[in-house]
Order: C-alpha cells, then structure tokens, then sequence
C-alpha cells in the first residue's frame, strides 16, 4: 500500500478531528480575545484584556491549585491501584488475562454520571457505607463524604482507575517474567524482586499512567460538579459556570485556553520525560 | 575437577503435568550427575528437557519425585534458597542495570560485603573476559556479551549447581561453536556441576560427560557421548542423535536380521518377528575386492555428494538404500555414480530395534 493510499484512509478520521476539535478549539481561541462590556454583553474585538483579568485574579490562581492537586492526588491513587491489578493479570495463566482485563477496563462502559450517581448511594448520608459504620457503632453522626472534596476525590480516583489499569496492563505486559524467575535464582526473596527488578522496570508504565490519569483528572466536569454538590471548584466547573450562568464567554473561553495550554505543557513535558527514560 | 563417584544432583522420579494436557510433560525422570560433570538434557521441542531443568531450579513445582543436591533434599525450596546459577534462553539480564550490577545482584542478595562484592564482580568479569565492559548495560551488549555476562552473573554466587537453558540459540550460527567451547572450558576449570538443555545434537555430543536423551517427558537413555552416539538404546535415540540408514527387516535367529533378501549379522538383535535395522554412514565401507567384513553388500553407487571434508554415496543394495560416509582421500571416495561397489560394516554397528 502506498503512501498516497495510506493518507486516503486517515482522511476520514482527520476530517471528524478537524470538525469536532480543531474548528471548536480555534473558535474558542477567536472568542477569548473578544471583550465584555460593562453590561456583560460581548463585543468582538482582538485583546489580552480578559487574560489580564484571569491571570490576574487570585481565585484563577486558587482553582488551578485546587485543579491540580485534586488531578495529582487522584491519578496517583488511582495508579497505585491499578498496579496490583495488573500485576494480578500479568501473573494469571493466559486464558484468564483477556477476562480479568476487559472487567478491570469495565467501568468505561458504564456511562460517568451513572457511576457517581451509585457512588451517591455508597457514600451518602444514608448509603451503605454511613449505615455499616453507625450501626457498628463507630460514629454517632453520618460522616460527610459527598458535596465535599472527599467525595470527588473518591469518585475521580475510581474514575480515573480504568485509564490506569489500560496502561499498567499494556505496559507490564511487555515484561519479560524470566527477570523475576532470574532474581529468584540469584536469591532474592519475591518482595526484594519486587522492589529491586519489577518496580524498576515498571516505571516507565507507572509514569506514563499517572501522567495520563493526571490529565484526564485536570479537564474532569462530571465528577467534580456532580460529587462536589456545588461546593468544589476546580477549572472545569468554572469554565462551565462562566460560560453558561455567568454567560460571560471571552471569560469561559480564555480559561479553557489556559487550561488547554497547560495540558499541552504537561503533554510535552511527558514525552521528554519518556525519552529521558528510554535512554 | 575430574568428576568423582559421589552423584551431586539426584532426580527421583520427577513428574510434572500440566493443567489441561493429556500427557505429563515429565514423566517420571531419574538420573543421577557426578560433581563437576556436564549433563546435557537433548531432545527435540516439547520433550520435557526445559520443564526437567526448571523444576531443578526450583521455578517449576514437581507433582511427585524429588531433586537432591549434594545429598541434601530441595524439592520443597523455594528458588531464592537452593543457590542454583540459572543462564536462561534469553540471558534475561536486567536491563535497568550495569554489567556489574547485575553480577552483583545475587552477591548482594547474599548480603555479601562490599569489598568482597566487588572483588568477585571483577573476578567473575575477569573470567569471562568482559573487565573491561563492567559499566555498560545489557542494551550496549553484544549477543554474544551478554551471554558471558549472563554467565559470569550465574558463577559469581558460587552456586551448587550451573543450570543452562538452551544458552546458545540466540548466537548467530558463526559465534556458536566458540562460545560453545568456552563454556565447555570454563565450566572444567570452576569445576561447576552442570545441567544444560539443548535440542542441538551436535551441542551435546561436544560438551557433556553425560547425555540424557528425552522424548514425551520420559529420558529414552543415559550415557556418555559415546555411548549414545554409538550404541543407542532405543529407536528413538538412534532416529534422534545421529544419522543412520533405516531399513525394514525381521529377527531371525540369534545375531541374524534379514532385510530383503539378505541376511545380517548384528551384535545384538532383541526378540524376534519385525524390526527395524539402524546402520550410520560412517560405520560402513567401500571394500577393496579381497578384503573382508561382518557384513558384505553388493550394490551400486546411486550418487556421490562431496563436502570438502568427508564424501557420501548413496548406495542401491539387495539390503535396502545404504548411505558410506569416508574422508575424501579415502579408499573409494573417489567411486562416481553407476559405479559397482561393496559394502562392508562390522555387526556391532548393525542396530537392531523392534519395529
């Protein structure tokens, strides 16, 4: 197959990129050099002045702190989650691996209002969880674990999980079990194995699903407004009040141009940091 | 070390079955290895010569028998403490450390002071004539380096037994016979007892003290080069190690095979009725016309094949299809095709199975 043959059959997929992406982002683009009038009414127009305000104003500051934190704890629990999982998978006879697979990946099925609306269940004043602990007598009064950053935190990190397992699955899967059978031999006891051949080599797949699971958490809307009762904000939910209750759009759209921005650093950074490893 | 009497590795009965087969994919094995010597474990792909050997180390559970070291029972240690040196198929260096680190590894493991350590990382380099690549990884390694370096790694910890699994068949056809020879040399002068799985005859021949031919996870015999090369227990053996005219025949009598209509001595011809008579190349001759053999067939040359070294003719006899395999300048190394000839072999080289 030539390359004239192999450029026909991307232009299908280049095409929906470029309608459903690019035109959108580049709208955005135009839309955040517009300006607000005093009236709250937009005007078109080619100016910094809305990134001004944004960068200028501390509550920016304080959402991309609590954005990043919130991404950064989350991807990091759901990572080291996921490495158990898939080291289970690795370790199962081959027959197994496909099954075990496609249930850790299974939740990605299952739309992500569905799953906080059960999480609302679990985690709620009078869902399971509360109900254990005051019927052991642990607690007199219902832990708060939803509308606050504990339930977002919870419900992303669970979110968050499948994307991990993907990768950790993918990426330990490439390991030879010959290293592990090696040190054996050469006396290493399973947990020195584990610390000295396995985690070390499964670096580069750890790094690479937390940066992915860190990504995905910094654009995260649904878990954040839905667990967070209105009560968190972080980047996304900005975006989406500025946008359509503020109806503030030069605003909406200059944040997401932030956002975007700053992804696209953390994106760039993530391929340096890949060759580094691979040297 | 000269091996001596005394049997280092024992094997009781080893089974293994795995889940799901019909067949155990070792059956049964028993042998005994005096310290210092080479074990080769051959046969073909599918035999139970690698199960054999990973049981030894410890990475296969057994279903029944027991493996013995140095008298000391280890069927029921865990690999970490049976101090076994494993080079496997791969080498399986770990690639996220150097040469030297990764010979360290089972020294540091031992909790092996650091001087020590580093003294016998340098000897085990030295060894393998590697001192001067100690800092480079797996990756910035030849084939052929790091397999010394899977080796050195596997003698540095001293261990009771030297477990090779298939260490030269990811060497290019060229390195191979080098390689082979100073394994063979060094293994001599560490005087390490050693285990070694091939599939490659020719491997096993020029390495071990010791053959244990495999087949379906059972060891059809067990013996020197030699032994196996010229008197085969089995048909399989002889079918295996080898190359060797076959011929259809029938017991008759003591000492006596007919094939066709022709009747042969063999040393030892095994019950009576069908048989199947193994004759190899190189035991059989071109006859000057007065000269006398066990075995005399008349017959004619159908081809001639030269390879530098050694000449074959394949030969149409009453017997059946012949092959005499001699040096070039031998006696009738020169016998073109069409050719009459006779054909003689001695009865000791007359294999004799039961079909």
């Amino acid at each position: 197959m030539g390359a004239r043959a192999g450029l026909l059959l991307i232009l299908p997929a280049a095409a929906i990129l470029a309608a459903g992406f690019v035109y959108p982002v580049l709208l955005l683009a135009r839309i955040s050099l517009n300006r607000t009038t005093d009236i709250g009414a937009m005007e078109e127009a080619v100016t910094l002045e809305t990134f001004e305000q944004l960068v200028g104003d501390a509550f920016t500051w304080d959402l991309a702190w609590n954005t990043a934190t919130l991404a950064a704890g989350s991807a990091l629990a759901a990572t080291a989650l996921a490495l158990p999982v898939a080291l289970l998978i690795r370790a199962a006879p081959p027959r197994w691996r496909g099954l075990l697979s496609l249930m850790a990946v299974a939740p990605l099925l299952v739309s992500g209002t569905a799953r906080v609306v059960g999480w609302l269940a679990i985690l709620g004043d009078n869902g399971v969880v509360n109900a254990t602990l005051m019927g052991l007598g642990l607690t007199d009064d219902p832990v708060r674990m939803i509308n606050n950053w504990t339930g977002v935190r919870i419900g992303l990190t669970e979110s968050l999980m499948p994307y991990a397992c993907l990768v950790l699955i993918a990426g330990l899967g490439r390991l030879d079990p010959r290293l592990e059978e090696a040190a054996a031999t050469l006396g290493a006891t399973r947990s020195r194995t584990f610390l000295r051949v396995t985690l070390p080599l499964a670096a580069p797949a750890l790094l690479a699903a937390f940066l992915l699971t860190f990504v995905l958490g910094v654009s995260a809307f649904v878990t954040p407004r839905l667990m967070g009762g209105g009560r968190v904000f972080v980047i996304a939910t900005e975006i989406f009040d500025l946008a359509l209750e503020s109806v503030n759009w030069p605003a909406a759209a200059a944040l997401a141009m932030l956002l975007l921005g700053a992804l696209a650093v953390a994106l760039v950074l993530r391929a340096v940091l890949v060759r580094e490893a691979a040297r | 070390m000269p091996p001596d009497a005394m049997s280092h590795l024992r094997l009781d009965g080893l089974t293994r079955r795995f889940p799901g087969t019909a067949h155990p994919a070792v059956d049964g094995v028993s042998l005994e290895l005096p310290r210092g010597a080479l074990l080769a474990l051959l046969g073909p792909s599918g035999c139970g010569k690698t199960t054999t050997l990973r049981m030894i180390a410890g990475l296969e559970t057994p279903d029944a028998g027991r493996v013995t070291v140095a008298g000391r029972d280890v069927t029921d240690l865990p690999p970490h403490r049976r101090n076994m040196g494993v080079v496997f198929q791969s080498y399986a260096l770990f690639p996220h450390m150097t040469a030297a680190a990764n010979i360290a590894f089972g020294l540091e493991m031992r909790g092996t002071p650091r001087a020590e350590r580093e003294s016998r990382v340098a000897e085990a380099l030295a060894l393998v004539g590697l001192g001067d690549l100690a800092a480079r990884k797996p990756r910035q390694l030849s084939g052929g380096q790091q397999q010394r370096v899977a080796l050195a790694r596997a003698l540095a910890i001293q261990p009771d037994l030297l477990l090779l699994d298939e260490p030269l068949s990811a060497l290019d056809a060229k390195l191979r016979e080098g390689v082979r020879d100073e394994i063979r040399a060094l293994q001599q002068r560490v005087g390490a007892t050693t285990v070694f799985v091939t599939h490659d005859q020719t491997e096993a021949l020029a390495m071990a003290d010791l053959v244990a031919v495999m087949n379906e996870g059972r060891v059809e015999q067990l013996g020197t080069p030699e032994e196996v090369f010229e008197r085969p227990a089995t048909r399989f053996v002889a079918t295996f190690v080898g190359r060797a005219a076959r011929l259809p025949g029938r017991v008759d009598g003591p000492g006596v095979v007919r094939c066709g209509e022709v009747a042969l001595r063999a040393a030892e011809a095994p019950g009576s009725g069908a048989a199947e008579v193994f004759i190899r190349p190189h035991h059989v001759r071109p006859l000057a016309p007065d000269a006398t053999a066990d075995n005399i067939l008349e017959g004619r040359v159908l081809r001639r094949t030269y390879t530098g070294d050694l000449v074959s003719l394949e030969c149409e006899t009453p017997a059946g299809r012949i092959q005499a395999e001699l040096p070039g300048g031998a006696p009738g190394a020169a016998l073109a095709a069409g050719a009459a000839v006779r054909l003689g072999f001695a009865a000791e080289d007359v294999r004799v199975f039961p079909a």
